[in-house]
C-alpha cells in the first residue's frame, strides 16, 4: 500500500494579507517533509469559490511548487476539472505536459467534473452536460499528449489541426485517474482503463464491493489512453500521536472542522435537479463516515486518527479490501498547529509505514529521515 | 468555529411569528399538490440579516420561492406561497421561511397552530399553462409575488430535492420564540424543470426590508406530488447555533 497527501488548502477567516500565504507555505513544508519520509505522492484539488473550505483553484501551480521542493514524490491533480468553461481542453493538455516535464515525469492526472453549484454556477456551466463533456475530454487528452498533429470536432469543443506542445515527459503519457464520488463512478473509471481516485468511502464492505466491481470491469475495458492504469486509491484523514486518546481527540477536531465546512457548500443536486448528479457528491459521504459510529475511543471506523497501532489496524483493513493507496488530508482551517502536523507525519512514517509493503531502498531512506527529524 | 452565522433581529421578527400549540401535532396528507419552486442566488452579505443565528448562510446564498396548491387537505383545498432563505442548521440544508401567505382561513389557522407557519391572508394561485407555470400572491389586490417557470421540461421526480423549512414561531405554552423544523415527505407523480423568472417580489411584504436582492437565477421546478406534512421532529432555540440549541421532539 502507498501513502500520499491530499490537499484542499483550507483557509480560515479572518483573511489577512498573510493568511493564505502562511497556509500555502505550511502545506509546502509538509510536502517537503513527507517526501523525505517516504510518502509516495501529493495530490491537490481544483476548487473555486469555496470560501474557507478550499482555496486551491490553481492546483497546477501548487503542484509545480511541490515538485520543486521534492525529489521523489509524484504530484497529482486530484482532480483537474474537465469542463471547458473551467479549463479549455488544450490548456489542460499543455499545462499537464509542462508540469510533467518540470517534475521530471512525476505527474498523475486525476480527472473530474465538479460537484457543487457554487462552482458550476460560478462558471455558468449546465450541470446536465458535465458528465458528457468530461467523457469527451478524457478521450481527447491522451491523443493531444501523444499525436504530433491534432485536430478535433466534437460535441462540446473543437479545434483545427495544430501541434500541441510540449509533450509530457512520461511516455507515452502520465497515468490517468477518475474522481470516484457518486455511486457507480468506479465503473466509469474501469470502463476507460483509468485509476479509481476515491474521494469518498463508505464502509469496508461497500469499498470491497466497489473494488471487486472495478477490477472485474477493467479487465475488459476500452482504455482512453495508451495503457491501463489499474489502481484504487481512497482518501482519509491523518493525525498520528503516541497517545491514542490525544490523537483521536485532535484528529476529531480537525475532521469535524472539515466536515462542518463541507456541509456549507451548495451541492449541485441541492440547487438544481438533474440526473447528472445522482448523489450529493464528495462531501456528504466523507462527512457521514468521519462522524459515524466507531469504538469506545470515539474514533470513527476506518479513519486514520489515533496512535500508530490503531492506524496500522485501520489501514490494514483498507488494504484487505483492495485499496492500493491512501491519500491523507492533514488539516482543516489550520485547526491543528503546524508542528503537530509535522510530528504526526514523522510518527506515521516511523511507526506505521514499516507495516506496509515498500521497496527496500525507500524503506531505509524513510526510516533515516524520520529518525533524523526527531 | 466558522463559517458565518445569521444575524436576524429576532425582536423585529417576533411580530410576524405565529403561535404554535405545542409540538405534538399529527401529520397531514395533501394529495395531488401542485408545487412551483424557484431557486435564485441572492446578494450574500445582506442575506445574513434574513436568517437567525441558528443558521449559516449557504455558499452562495440563495432564496427558495415556493407556491403550492393543495386541492385535497383535512381542511379542504388551499394554496400557499412563501419565500425562504436557504442556509444550514449545523450541517443540514434548511430554508428559513420569511413569510407565508395562504388563501384559506381554515388552513391558515391549522398551519400556524400545528407547524408554526408564519402565515398571513392573501390570494394565492398556481396556474399551469402550455409554456409556463405561474405562481402568484396578492395581498388586498396588490401582487407581492409573481414567479414563473418558463420552458417546461419533464424530469424525474427522483431528481428533485426539496429541503426542510424552519419556521420562527411563538410557543403557546411558554411564549418563547422557537424555530420549528418542518420536513415534508413527497411522492412525485410528475416533475418538470425550467427557467425561473421573478416578475414581482415585494421585499416589504415578506419582511425582508430590502435585504433580499435577487442575483443569479438557478432553476425552477414544478411537481405534482402527494405531500405529507409530518409530525414535528426537531425544534431549535433561535438565539443559539444549531449544534447547541436543537431539541428532538419526535422520532
Amino acid at each position: 500500500m502507498k501513502f500520499g497527501l491530499f490537499y484542499e488548502i483550507s483557509v480560515p477567516r479572518p483573511w489577512g494579507r498573510e493568511t493564505e500565504k502562511t497556509v500555502y507555505d505550511r502545506c509546502l513544508e509538509q510536502v517537503k517533509l513527507a517526501d523525505e519520509l517516504g510518502f509516495d505522492s501529493v495530490w491537490a484539488v481544483e476548487h473555486h469559490f469555496l470560501e474557507e473550505y478550499s482555496h486551491c483553484p490553481a492546483p497546477e501551480l501548487f503542484l509545480t511548487a511541490c515538485a520543486m521542493v521534492t525529489k521523489k514524490m509524484r504530484v497529482g491533480h486530484g482532480i483537474v476539472v474537465c469542463v471547458p468553461e473551467f479549463n479549455h481542453p488544450i490548456k489542460i493538455a499543455e499545462r499537464t505536459a509542462v508540469l510533467d516535464i518540470l517534475s521530471g515525469g512525476r505527474l498523475e492526472v486525476g480527472t473530474g467534473r465538479s460537484a457543487t453549484w457554487t462552482e458550476l454556477g460560478g462558471f455558468r456551466v449546465n450541470p446536465d452536460e458535465t458528465k458528457k463533456t468530461w467523457d469527451e475530454i478524457v478521450h481527447c487528452l491522451p491523443k493531444m499528449w501523444t499525436q504530433e498533429r491534432y485536430s478535433y470536432q466534437g460535441r462540446s469543443w473543437s479545434m483545427p489541426q495544430r501541434t500541441i506542445v510540449p509533450k509530457p515527459y512520461q511516455k507515452p503519457h502520465p497515468p490517468m485517474w477518475v474522481a470516484v464520488t457518486s455511486p457507480g463512478t468506479e465503473i466509469d473509471a474501469a470502463e476507460r482503463g483509468m485509476g479509481s481516485l476515491g474521494l469518498t468511502f463508505g464502509g469496508f464492505a461497500e469499498q470491497e464491493e466497489k473494488v471487486k466491481r472495478y477490477r472485474k470491469i477493467i479487465r475488459s475495458c476500452e482504455p482512453v489512453g495508451e495503457f491501463i492504469n489499474e489502481a484504487v486509491s481512497t482518501v482519509n484523514f491523518l493525525f498520528c500521536h503516541e497517545d491514542d486518546a490525544e490523537g483521536v481527540k485532535i484528529g476529531k477536531r480537525f475532521t469535524g472542522a472539515f466536515n462542518y465546512l463541507a456541509a456549507q457548500l451548495l451541492a449541485a443536486r441541492e440547487a438544481y435537479p438533474t440526473k447528472s448528479y445522482p448523489s450529493l457528491g464528495l462531501l456528504p459521504s466523507l462527512r457521514r463516515d468521519a462522524a459515524g459510529p466507531g469504538d469506545e475511543s470515539g474514533a470513527p471506523e476506518g479513519i486514520a486518527i489515533g496512535n500508530p497501532a490503531r492506524l496500522v489496524r485501520e489501514l490494514k483493513k483498507w488494504e484487505s479490501v483492495g485499496v492500493d493507496r491512501v491519500n491523507f488530508l492533514l488539516n482543516a482551517l489550520e485547526t491543528v498547529p503546524q508542528e503537530q502536523v509535522l510530528n504526526s507525519l514523522r510518527l506515521f512514517a516511523k511507526e506505521v509505514m514499516p507495516h506496509f509493503e515498500k521497496k527496500e531502498g525507500q524503506k531505509h531512506e524513510a526510516a533515516a529521515a524520520a529518525a533524523g527529524a526527531r | 468555529m466558522p463559517p458565518r452565522f445569521g444575524t436576524l433581529d429576532l425582536n423585529a421578527w417576533a411580530r410576524m411569528a405565529s403561535t404554535i400549540n405545542g409540538f405534538k401535532t399529527e401529520e397531514w396528507k395533501l394529495k395531488g399538490a401542485e408545487i412551483l419552486e424557484l431557486h435564485l442566488e441572492i446578494d450574500d452579505d445582506p442575506a445574513d440579516a434574513l436568517i437567525p443565528r441558528t443558521m449559516h448562510p449557504a455558499i452562495p446564498a440563495y432564496t427558495i420561492i415556493n407556491v403550492m396548491h393543495a386541492p385535497d387537505s383535512p381542511v379542504g383545498p388551499f394554496s400557499i406561497g412563501e419565500v425562504r432563505i436557504a442556509g444550514r442548521t449545523g450541517v443540514r440544508p434548511r430554508g428559513f421561511v420569511l413569510r407565508s401567505f395562504c388563501d384559506s382561513e381554515a388552513a391558515r389557522k391549522e398551519l400556524a397552530a400545528r407547524w408554526g407557519f408564519p402565515v398571513a391572508p392573501a390570494d394565492v394561485s398556481v396556474s399551469v399553462r402550455h409554456d409556463r407555470v405561474v405562481g402568484k400572491v396578492a395581498v388586498n389586490g396588490k401582487t407581492v409575488l409573481h414567479a414563473e417557470l418558463i420552458d417546461r421540461d419533464a424530469i424525474s421526480g427522483n431528481d428533485i430535492q426539496y429541503i426542510a423549512s424552519m419556521h420562527l414561531a411563538r410557543n403557546r405554552d411558554d411564549q418563547k420564540l422557537v424555530l420549528v423544523q418542518v420536513d415534508p415527505e413527497y411522492t412525485f407523480s410528475k416533475a418538470e424543470r425550467g427557467r425561473p423568472s421573478v416578475v414581482t417580489l415585494d421585499n416589504d411584504a415578506f419582511g425582508a426590508d430590502g435585504h433580499l436582492r435577487l442575483m443569479n437565477p438557478i432553476m425552477a421546478s414544478f411537481a405534482v406530488a402527494d405531500v405529507t406534512l409530518p409530525k414535528i421532529r426537531y425544534i431549535c432555540n433561535p438565539e443559539l447555533p444549531a449544534l447547541q440549541g436543537t431539541t428532538k421532539v419526535a422520532a
